[in-house]
Formats: C-alpha cells, sequence, structure tokens
C-alpha cells in the first residue's frame, strides 16, 4: 500500500506543480468564455458602410411596407430556437441584438419598373452592382402576392446577414399587404398577431425562479466539461504510460513494485489532478456567482446564474470518475502497446470518437431525457458520463436508474483495469515494436 | 546444488517466448559475498534470467529460491537492480527522482534524505540535486540510475552493463563503489558482454549462450581449466635450454619476451629449475592464463 501511494503522490505532485495545469486551469474557463463572447462579438462587427439594396417592386405596393419594416426593431420569424440549429439561432440573437442597438444597416432604393422593359432595368442594375454603387438588388415578381418567388441579387450571397434579414422583413410585408387586401385593419391585425413568449420554467421550482436559456446553457456546459476533461485527462494517462515505457523507467519499477499497483496508481494520481482542476472551476465559478453578479448587478449588467443544486456538482464528480476510469484505463492500456506517442495518437482515436458519440448524445437526451433510447444510452458505461449527466441536470431521473448506471460503470471499470494490467505488465517491457492484436490477446490468455 | 547459504539458486529454469525458447533448462547457485558475472552474448538470454530473478517475469518451468526463500514480490524490496534498458523521469528533480524510487523500495522516510545526500557526494554530483534529470549529462544520468538500485542498501544487487557507454574515470568510481558493496557483504550479479571488465571484478561466472548454460564457476578455476600451459618469458644469457623438445614444444619470439608452450606433462616449474641450472638469468616468468575473452570466444563459437 505504501508502494501504491508513492506512485500516486509521485504523479499528482508532479503534475499539480507543473506550469501547464496551472495554465490550463486559469485558461480553461477563460477560453470558455472566449469562445462564447468572441463569436457574437464578431457576428456583430460591421465592416464597411451599410448595404445598399436597390428595390425593383413590379407589385408596386410592397416596398412601402418593406422599407417600414426594416425601421422597426428586428424580430426573427422563426422563433423555434430548434437547439439543432444552434448556429442559426446565435445568429437571430445576434442580429436582433444588432438591430436593437442601431436598427437595420440596409439602405433601400425604390426602382419603379413603369414603363422600362425590366429587362433593361436588370442591366442598369447589374452594371451599378459591378461597379460597386449598389450591393445587390431584389427583384419583386408582380405575382409575388400570390406565390411569385422574389430573387436577391447580390453581389455577396454569402452575406447571410443581409439576406435574412431581407427575407424575414419581406414575408413580413408580404403578409401584412395580404391581411390588408383582405379588409383587415391594420391595428387589429397588431393586436391579434402580437406574438408571446414561452417561459420556461423548471416544475417544481420556486416561483418566480424564471429560465430562459441558461438551464440549457447549464445542461451544455456540463456535458461538455465532462467530454472535455475526461479526454483531456485521458491523454495525460496516455502520456504518461507512454513516458515510462519510452524512457525504460517501466523496467526499474517493476523490479519493485507490481504492474497492477503501478497501474491503478498512477490512474489514481492522475484522477486526484483532474479532480483538483475541477474543484478549482467549481469553486471560481461558485465565487462568481455569489460576489461577481451581485457586483455586476450593481453595474447595471444583469447576469442570470442558474440555481444548481449542490446535489449536482457531487454527481458531476461521480461520473466524471466513471468517464475518467473508464476511458483512462483504455488510454493506459494502448499506452503500454504503442512505442512513441505518435503511434498512441493513432490508436487512441477510436476512443476519442467514442467519446465524442457520447458527446453528441447530450442533443437527443437533453430534448427528452426520460426517454427510453435516453435510458438505455445512459446506462451504457462509454455513454452514461456524459448522458446521465445531463439527464440529472435536466430532468433527474429515479436514483436507482443512476446508482444502476453508477454500478454497470464501475463493474466494467473493474473488468477493463484486470484486462489492462495483465496487458500492461507484458507491454511495457516490449521495446523496439508496437504489439499486435494477437499477440495481445495471447498476453491476456496466458497472464 | 545444495548449498543452503546461495543467495540465488536457479533449478531447471525454463522461459520460452513463443516460439523462441529465451532460457532453457538453466540451474545457478550464487554465494553470498562475491560477484557473480553473467556472461554471454547479446541475445543470450541473460536480461531475461535477470528478470525472472527479480520477480519481473515467472519462469515457465523450474524453480527460483533467493536468501533461501521461493520469490515472492516482497524479497523484491532486498534486491537493486540497474536494468540495461534504463531511463529516468525526464522533468523530475534528480533528489525526488532518487526518493521516489527508495520509497518504491520501502525506505523509511527519515532516512532517504541523509542516504541521497551522501550518495550523491560519493558520485560527485551533489551540485545536481535539484536539476531535472534531463539537464544532465547522459553519463550523469547513469550514475543517478546506478543510485536508485543502491540507495536501499539492497542484499543482492544486480547490475545489467553497468558501465557501458560511461568514461574510464567513472567506471573506476563506480567499480569501487561496487568492490565496497562487496566487501560489505552484498552479493553482486554483474550481466556484461565485456569480458575485460568481468576479468577484472568477478568472482565466479556463468556463460550463457543461446539460451544455454556453457559454462560456470570460480574465475579461477576455469581460467586453470583453459590452461594453455604456456610462459611468458624473458631472459639474458644462452636459452639453449628451450631447444629441447622433451621439456618445450614451441617457442614464438615476441619483441622484447618470448612465449614457450611447455611440452605435455611438464610445468613451469620444471623449465625454472632448468633455466637457473642452465646459469640463464631470468627477468621475466609469468604463466600465461587465457584471457576470459579468449575462453568467451572459444566455448561461443564451440557452441555455434
Amino acid at each position: 500500500m505504501r508502494k501504491f501511494w508513492a506512485v500516486v503522490k509521485r504523479e499528482y505532485i508532479q503534475r499539480v506543480r507543473a506550469k501547464i495545469f496551472v495554465l490550463m486551469t486559469i485558461l480553461a474557463p477563460a477560453m470558455m468564455g472566449f469562445f462564447a463572447i468572441v463569436p457574437s462579438l464578431i457576428f456583430n462587427m460591421q465592416t464597411g458602410g451599410p448595404v445598399k439594396i436597390a428595390v425593383v417592386d413590379q407589385t408596386g405596393r410592397i416596398y412601402q411596407r418593406l422599407s417600414a419594416v426594416l425601421k422597426e426593431p428586428y424580430e426573427p420569424s422563426d422563433l423555434k430556437q430548434e437547439v439543432t440549429e444552434l448556429q442559426n439561432a446565435n445568429l437571430d440573437k445576434n442580429l436582433k441584438r444588432f438591430s436593437k442597438n442601431g436598427g437595420t444597416n440596409i439602405v433601400l432604393e425604390e426602382v419603379r419598373p413603369d414603363t422600362t422593359p425590366i429587362a433593361a432595368i436588370q442591366a442598369e442594375l447589374e452594371r451599378r452592382v459591378k461597379s460597386k454603387d449598389l450591393d445587390g438588388y431584389l427583384l419583386l415578381p408582380a405575382d409575388l402576392m400570390n406565390g411569385g418567388e422574389p430573387i436577391l441579387f447580390s453581389r455577396n450571397t454569402g452575406d447571410l446577414f443581409t439576406s435574412r434579414q431581407l427575407r424575414d422583413a419581406l414575408s413580413r410585408a408580404v403578409n401584412a399587404e395580404r391581411l390588408g387586401e383582405a379588409n383587415i385593419d391594420t391595428v387589429t391585425i397588431s393586436k391579434l398577431s402580437k406574438g408571446i413568449e414561452l417561459q420556461t420554467v423548471k416544475a417544481g421550482a420556486a416561483a418566480g425562479e424564471r429560465d430562459s436559456g441558461e438551464a440549457f446553457a447549464v445542461v451544455f456546459a456540463a456535458g461538455f466539461v465532462m467530454y472535455l476533461t475526461i479526454l483531456l485527462y485521458g491523454q495525460v494517462v496516455l502520456g504518461a504510460v507512454i513516458e515510462e515505457k519510452e524512457t525504460r523507467i517501466a523496467e526499474i519499477l517493476f523490479s519493485s513494485i507490481k504492474p497492477f499497483t503501478l497501474m491503478t496508481g498512477k490512474l489514481v494520481g492522475v484522477s486526484l489532478v483532474a479532480l483538483t482542476q475541477l474543484a478549482i472551476w467549481g469553486l471560481a465559478f461558485a465565487a462568481f456567482a455569489v460576489y461577481g453578479v451581485s457586483v455586476l448587478a450593481e453595474r447595471g449588467v444583469p447576469v442570470n446564474i442558474p440555481g444548481i443544486p449542490l446535489i449536482n456538482f457531487f454527481f458531476f464528480g461521480l461520473f466524471f470518475l466513471l468517464g475518467y476510469y473508464l476511458y483512462s484505463t483504455l488510454y493506459a492500456f494502448i499506452g503500454s502497446m504503442v512505442t512513441t506517442p505518435q503511434e498512441g495518437g493513432q490508436l487512441a482515436m477510436p476512443l476519442v470518437f467514442l467519446l465524442l458519440i457520447g458527446f453528441y448524445f447530450f442533443l437527443p437526451v437533453s430534448r427528452s431525457p426520460d426517454s427510453t433510447f435516453s435510458f438505455w444510452v445512459s446506462m451504457i458505461p462509454c455513454f452514461a458520463p456524459v448522458t446521465m449527466m445531463v439527464r440529472i441536470v435536466t430532468q433527474t431521473p429515479p436514483f436507482w436508474q443512476i446508482a444502476m448506471s453508477l454500478l454497470i460503470g464501475f463493474g466494467t471499470v473493474t473488468l477493463l483495469i484486470w484486462i489492462a494490467s495483465r496487458i500492461y505488465r507484458v507491454g511495457m517491457l516490449m521495446y523496439g515494436k508496437k504489439a499486435t492484436i494477437p499477440e495481445v490477446w495471447r498476453w491476456l490468455r496466458k497472464a | 546444488m545444495t548449498e543452503d547459504n546461495s543467495t540465488i539458486q536457479l533449478i531447471n529454469v525454463r522461459k520460452s517466448f513463443g516460439d523462441f525458447t529465451a532460457v532453457s533448462d538453466l540451474s545457478l547457485s550464487i554465494k553470498p559475498g562475491r560477484i557473480f558475472g553473467l556472461l554471454g552474448p547479446n541475445g543470450a538470454g541473460k536480461t531475461t534470467t535477470i528478470r525472472m530473478i527479480v520477480n519481473i517475469t515467472a519462469p515457465d518451468s523450474g524453480s527460483i529460491k533467493l536468501f533461501g526463500r521461493t520469490i515472492d514480490p516482497g524479497l523484491q524490496d532486498r534486491i537493486g537492480y540497474l536494468p540495461e534498458e534504463r531511463g529516468l523521469y525526464r522533468k523530475m528533480r534528480v533528489v525526488e527522482q532518487l526518493r521516489f524510487f527508495a520509497e518504491i523500495k520501502s525506505v523509511s522516510r527519515k532516512d532517504v534524505d541523509a542516504r541521497i545526500d551522501s550518495w550523491l557526494s560519493r558520485v560527485k554530483l551533489s551540485e545536481w540535486k535539484n536539476r531535472k534529470s534531463m539537464e544532465l549529462s547522459k553519463g550523469m544520468q547513469q550514475k543517478i540510475q546506478f543510485l536508485m538500485a543502491v540507495l536501499h542498501e539492497p542484499d543482492l544487487l544486480i547490475l545489467d552493463e553497468p558501465f557501458s557507454g560511461l568514461d574510464p574515470v567513472n567506471v573506476e568510481l563506480l567499480k569501487d563503489i561496487v568492490l565496497d558493496l562487496k566487501r560489505s557483504g552484498k552479493t553482486i550479479i554483474f550481466s556484461t558482454h565485456q569480458m575485460e571488465l568481468a576479468e577484472k571484478i568477478c568472482d565466479d561466472i556463468c556463460l550463457i549462450n543461446r539460451s544455454r548454460k556453457v559454462l560456470d564457476g570460480s574465475l579461477r578455476q576455469i581460467k586453470q581449466g583453459f590452461g594453455r600451459n604456456a610462459v611468458a618469458l624473458r631472459i639474458e644469457g644462452d636459452g639453449s635450454v628451450l631447444n629441447d623438445p622433451a621439456l618445450v614444444r614451441n617457442v614464438e619470439h615476441h619483441s622484447d619476451e618470448l612465449e614457450v608452450l611447455l611440452a605435455p606433462d611438464v610445468n613451469g616449474q620444471v623449465l625454472l629449475h632448468r633455466l637457473v641450472a642452465a646459469n640463464v638469468k631470468v627477468t621475466k616468468f609469468e604463466m600465461i592464463e587465457p584471457s576470459l575473452n579468449d575462453i568467451f570466444i572459444e566455448k561461443v563459437s564451440e557452441a555455434a
């Protein structure tokens, strides 16, 4: 036991003291913040002047409405905010924010077709687009009201920002016009068509504890942090095993301690490093939730941090350990089979995919956490850390399910450690070439 | 093979990997307080034998006894092992590294630091104590690895090619330490294919080739067994005695001395008598022993 703790201590102290650990502990939250904030900042960046669009209105009625709609604050037409359309939802949100700040950046110019043939008008507009006098022109067919398709000729077809805004504004203008045609009073229309906003409140939550997206952020963060830390620390174990093999320390170690003791000591040591890091992040988050939010609120920046039950942090720790031990044992196994970090990286690819698949499951699971699919996927050990955690955060399953998932998981881990330690000893002492699968199978049977 | 006081006793040990037999039917007995040379060409099975002795791998058949007991992990603490394939944690400081290896050999915490200091000063690396091992030269690293093997004061020290790559000064330094350890009663297994070195420090040897023991015994006996009955001779005066075919079979003239191969049944003593009787002045008279290298080559090529 003393030898085991010596290995644990060595792994822990050497790693926690390393610059990379300190750096990662500080940088990781900063980086997550960076990725959360910077894209929206960039989306909001407007380089160059306003977008000039000429509108050839062959209906003769839509232009006024369109330009009026564009002057209103932007409201995305599609409020469904499908989770799978995260990116789009994001864009819409940014569009919304942008138009709130300064209205639209689209400048319209009306071109009346009158008697000029449409081809001639188009040719003239094409010329102006080419000479950069215009950024594009919108062709509204005469039968627009009856299903005719408007076409946007744009110099920059990649400008989603503009095309989306135009599409939404146009469809609203056309709708309004159609309703007007049906002799419905516009005031009544706006009253009748006033959108509602759906508020999501977690069932059982205290009244007034509103939830507008933050809970989703928590689910996402839980899944993502889980995925990332398991991957990260799995790689640490892989590196540690390969180092001992590459530098030939293994032989001296094996002459002093049992391979099983060495391997488990290493796994435990690195897991403590990971828990230390997670604890630091958790405390930083808590400190922010308690002090940071109130300070920001005083300065007029409202930040809404949803209440996370403390037990969830505990579950996070448990499921992290499950995922960590599962994947790290496999990483250790791979590390003992290869001779260089490069080979290790290649052989470990399937593990990364497996982890990634588990991470992707967080979407379907977060949508229906109590479905049969969610149940089974949270019982499979290699997916359980992310999926069960997502279930716990969204809609805590009955305790027996959590317990069962943990039981199956840690049972699998025990089995894996038993298998891996058998192969570990032989693999670690084999220098010069990568082990083949039949060889590994033979070691396993003989050990 | 019944000496009960043997530090190590191997009886009919066999180990194979798949179709390849690394060690076959090896029996050895290593006595305490002696330096035992495990000799053989590359790939003969030396490292496999050692790995079985330190309990890294188990023999397929046969038995191994250490200190009179069947080997078990607990006995590992009484062994110090410097493998041929060896390394250090690159980013760990020398002192931490030594402390860690002492700890996994169950050295008590309070003794460790004093021992580390005294050993570091002995191999003249005190000022490197707090450096990371990747900053050390290869020779320095090798000395640290040597310390890792001796720090816990093992009763059995196994050194696999301990001097390879060291400069002569450091070879002397480590050799003196090894001889000191022997004097203090430790048993030492010294595995090498460098025969000159083995010849200088080994008391007993075992020569293995292609997984089999070819020869073993004390170095002296073995050399006597290979005696070619020759004398290195330098004389002044009339050397006609040497022309007697009943006494001398052949004379080879070197630059300033003669190599005299004696006739069968004639020993050096007889030749010396005859020379003195013939009033020849003898300035050098030395029985030529075969070098271990000669024996090694002869035995190995014989088997081939």
